[in-house]
C-alpha cells in the first residue's frame, strides 16, 4: 500500500483570507495573486490551519490528541483522509467514497496555487 | 514642444505638449479654472507629435506619446487633437498612477459621501454622472475614481467629461455653452464633445469622500434594481481597475474593505430621467 500524501497549510503570514458574503478571497503574498474560492476550499484550508494535529497518524484515524511528538512546525501535516474526517465533523459531506476524490482534487489545486504544500 | 500647458487635475498633474497650437488653446479654454502644478513640476507628460515629421503641415495626423505609451496607439486626425490630449492623459493615469487604487468608474458626491458608478463603455455611467453633476451633486469624475489605500476615501479626478453621441444633446440642454469644447465628428467612438465640470466641482477637487453606494448602471433596458453579491462586485472592480495587480497587498486590502462596506446594486434604465429617479431612491435607502 502506498503511503498517502501529506499536506501542510502555507505559513499564516503568506495568506490573507477575507470572507465575503458569497465567496472567500485569499491573497497569496509570495505571488501577489488574489484567489476567489468557494466551499470547500476555505474549509479545507481552515482544517489544515487550525487542527491541533502534531503527529502523523495512521490513515483512517481521526485527528489525534495527546500526541507524543515534539514541537510541531507552524502547521501540522495531514493526509486527505484526516482532512476528510475533520471536515465531516463540521459539514455533511455525504458518502465518504464520493467525497474522498473530490477533496483530493481540491488539495492538488490548492498546492498548485501555493495555498498549501505537500509535506 | 512648440506649444504646451500644465494642469492639475485632482491629485495628478500633467504637462501637455503639442506640435500644433489648436489642441493647447482648446485645453487652455476648457481647463481655465484648473490650477497649474506647484512649481511647474508635473507627474506626467503627454506629447502630441506628428506621426511623420513632414505631416505637421501636410494632412496633419497626431501621434500620442508620453511617459507611458502604447506601441500600437493609432495616429489621430489633427481635428481630434483635443481628444488625443484627453486620451493621452487617461493613458498616463491608467498605466502610471500608483498613489490610489484606480477604478474605471464615474463618481459624484453629496453631503460628503460618494456614489461610484462603474460599467463598460456605453453603460451610461458617464452621462449619468454628468447629469447628476448639474443637479445638486458634485461631479468627482466621469472616467476614474481614485480609492485611497489608507483612508478608504474616494478622491476626484475631474477631467473634462467626454460626451458621446446622444449624450451630447442631453448635456447641451443642461450646461452653459461656454463649458463645451468643439464637436468632434466621426471619431473611433462616434461624435464626441467635451464638457468642463462646474466651477464648484473644480474648486473642491482635492476633497475626498467616503464611498456610500456603488452602482452598475446599464442603459437601454426596462427599469430594474438588482442586488449584486460581494464576490461579483469584487471581480468586476478588479476588472475595472487598471492598477489593482500592480498595487499588490495594499490594493487587496483597500478593495476588500470597499466591497465589504459599500452596498452595491445593478440598475437598468431606459432613459436618463429614469436613471436619476433610481439613483435618488437608492441613495435615500443607503443613508
Amino acid at each position: 500500500m502506498t503511503v498517502p500524501t501529506r499536506y501542510r497549510a502555507a505559513p499564516a503570514t503568506d495568506l490573507i483570507v477575507r470572507a465575503l458574503d458569497d465567496i472567500t478571497l485569499i491573497y497569496h503574498r509570495p505571488s501577489s495573486q488574489t484567489h476567489m474560492v468557494a466551499s470547500p476550499v476555505p474549509e479545507i484550508l481552515d482544517a489544515l490551519r487550525t487542527t491541533p494535529l502534531t503527529a502523523p497518524l495512521p490513515e483512517r484515524e481521526g485527528p489525534g490528541v495527546g500526541s507524543e511528538r515534539s514541537e510541531p512546525p507552524a502547521h501540522a501535516t495531514q493526509t486527505p483522509a484526516q482532512i476528510l474526517t475533520t471536515l465531516s465533523t463540521h459539514f455533511d459531506l455525504g458518502d465518504p467514497a464520493t467525497a474522498r476524490p473530490v477533496i483530493a482534487a481540491h488539495l492538488e489545486e490548492m498546492v498548485a496555487l501555493g495555498l498549501i504544500h505537500r509535506a | 514642444m512648440r506649444h504646451s500647458i500644465a494642469l492639475t487635475i485632482g491629485p495628478a498633474s500633467f504637462r501637455i505638449g503639442s506640435a500644433w497650437p489648436a489642441p493647447i488653446a482648446q485645453l487652455a479654454h476648457l481647463y481655465r479654472a484648473y490650477p497649474t502644478p506647484p512649481e511647474g513640476i508635473a507627474d506626467f507628460t503627454v506629447r502630441l507629435e506628428p506621426s511623420k515629421p513632414w505631416r505637421r503641415h501636410i494632412r496633419p495626423s497626431i501621434h500620442i506619446t508620453g511617459d507611458h505609451g502604447l506601441a500600437d496607439a493609432a495616429p489621430m486626425a489633427l481635428a481630434h487633437g483635443l481628444l488625443a490630449a484627453e486620451m493621452g492623459m487617461n493613458l498616463q493615469m491608467a498605466l502610471g498612477w500608483r498613489r490610489h487604487l484606480l477604478l474605471h468608474a464615474s463618481c459624484v458626491e453629496k453631503d460628503g459621501r460618494a456614489l461610484v458608478m462603474t460599467g463598460e463603455s456605453g453603460s451610461g455611467k458617464s452621462t449619468l454622472a454628468a447629469q447628476l453633476g448639474e443637479r445638486g451633486w458634485r461631479l468627482m469624475g466621469d472616467e476614474f475614481a481614485l480609492l485611497d489605500l489608507h483612508s478608504g476615501q474616494i478622491f476626484a479626478f475631474p477631467r473634462l467629461i467626454s460626451l458621446k453621441n446622444a449624450a451630447i444633446s442631453v448635456m447641451e440642454a443642461e450646461a452653459a455653452p461656454d463649458r463645451f469644447g468643439p464637436l468632434l465628428r466621426a471619431t473611433a467612438k462616434g461624435d464626441i464633445r467635451h464638457l468642463s465640470p462646474r466651477a464648484d466641482a473644480v474648486a473642491r477637487m482635492a476633497e475626498g469622500a467616503m464611498p456610500a453606494l456603488l452602482l452598475f448602471p446599464r442603459y437601454g433596458f426596462a427599469p430594474e434594481i438588482r442586488t449584486v453579491g460581494q464576490g461579483e462586485v469584487f471581480m468586476r472592480l478588479t476588472q475595472a481597475s487598471t492598477n489593482y495587480t500592480a498595487l499588490g497587498e495594499p490594493g487587496f486590502t483597500a478593495l476588500t474593505r470597499f466591497v465589504q462596506t459599500v452596498p452595491a446594486h445593478a440598475i437598468d434604465f431606459p432613459s436618463g430621467e429614469d436613471a436619476i429617479a433610481l439613483v435618488e431612491q437608492l441613495w435615500a435607502e443607503a443613508r
